[in-house]
């Protein structure tokens, strides 16, 4: 069976998989919000969504342990992990104390902090394409990039907000510092980002069609694209890459 | 494996506050108390959860996540290290504590100490 579900509020994914196992479906994959089920017995299993360090991929360190907790790892999906136990070995929960709990909500705050400036910063750059070009059809497709970029940062930065009022309930009950803690707290982001954001900034204003030099300004343009293409990627990858 | 007598020299010697160190051992979590306490022998990751339960009559179970968090971090900061990796087919990564790490535990140890001596003059006039 396959359902389609968009979440971004992973406490409401994974009551949705629980419940769906309750039902008698149990979650075996997920594309781009396509859940995959299959019939298990009611209950049998109990899930959970954790955060990791990779991308599509987890450190040979974790799947061993999960192995040996008889956790099964479901699916991936960018740094989420789908879980898997069954309900029989007892009650299924990744982060049992406070501290825990605050390290992992500071990592999934900064994920969708990274990923909302992201969208902002694209939803700019499709601005500014509207800006600069005089065909109607472009304008019109620009502008709609830039609405739907601009709507899932907001859906991003509502997490953040959500994120941030469990967060302030967790550190009363604590005493760790915000933001320092844990094995996300000194990541930096990456310079690759804001150099091919700038590189990006720059190949848009060059505007020259006509003219002797035409062919060398589009070389130029596309270069610079590609280019700034390659540095936003690996600024990506790089960010999420343990750095200590 | 017995160093006792090196390392109890080895606190005497050093000054009660390094100052790098202090900043780094700030309270530690009740988790991490346990689990340290759990590797005092080669424990396996299911062996620390269930040794955990018991020594705390079921009041702190660690889940996965938290354990695998407080594991990663106690490997980086050296406070436990690796002891084995059996090579047959149910490969168990077992855990033991280091010299490191029992220094950190017995410095909350004696934090605990004073919080308890302490608690007592609630008691007093």
């Amino acid at each position: 069976m396959i359902t389609f579900r968009l979440y971004t509020d992973k406490e409401k994914e994974t009551e949705y998989l629980n419940e769906m196992s309750r039902k008698g479906y149990a979650m075996t994959g997920f594309l781009a919000g396509f859940f995959r089920f299959e019939a298990c017995r009611p209950g049998e299993y109990l899930y959970q969504v954790d955060l990791t360090e990779g991308f599509f991929r987890v450190k040979k360190d974790y799947r061993e342990f999960m192995r040996e907790m008889n956790v099964e790892i479901v699916c991936l999906w960018g740094p989420w992990v789908i879980l898997r136990k069954k309900a029989v070995e007892g009650p299924f929960e990744l982060y049992t104390d406070v501290e825990s709990s605050i390290e992992h909500y500071e990592r999934a705050r900064w994920m969708f902090k990274i990923a909302a400036v992201l969208e902002i910063a694209a939803a700019v750059v499709e601005l500014v394409c509207a800006a600069n070009s005089q065909d109607k059809a472009v304008i019109g497709m620009t502008l709609g990039f830039a609405c739907l970029l601009t709507a899932l940062a907001i859906v991003f930065i509502r997490q953040i907000v959500r994120l941030d009022k469990i967060l302030a309930g967790l550190r009363e009950r604590s005493c760790v510092e915000p933001g320092n803690s844990g094995l996300w707290g000194r990541r930096k982001p990456s310079v690759l980002l804001p150099i091919g954001l700038l590189l990006n900034g720059i190949a848009l204003m060059i505007t020259e069609t006509e003219g002797p030099a035409a062919f060398w300004f589009g070389f130029a343009r596309g270069f610079l694209h590609v280019v700034s293409l390659f540095c936003l990627i690996a600024g990506i990858l790089y960010t999420c890459h343990r750095k200590r | 494996m017995c160093l006792h007598g090196i390392r109890k020299l080895d606190m005497r010697k050093r000054p009660r506050r390094n100052g790098e160190n202090m900043e780094k051992n700030i309270p530690l979590t009740e988790s991490m108390f346990y689990i340290l306490l759990s590797v005092r022998r080669p424990n396996h990751g299911y062996g620390i959860i269930q040794e955990v339960g018991e020594l705390t009559k079921g009041r702190v179970v660690p889940g996965p996540g938290t354990l695998y968090g407080a594991i990663q971090s106690m490997l980086e900061k050296g406070w436990i290290g690796i002891y084995s990796e059996e090579t047959d087919s149910r490969k168990k990564k077992e855990y033991l504590i280091t010299d490191l790490g029992r220094k950190v535990f017995y410095e909350e140890k004696r934090r605990l100490q004073e919080l308890l001596r302490n608690a007592e003059k609630m008691e007093e006039l």
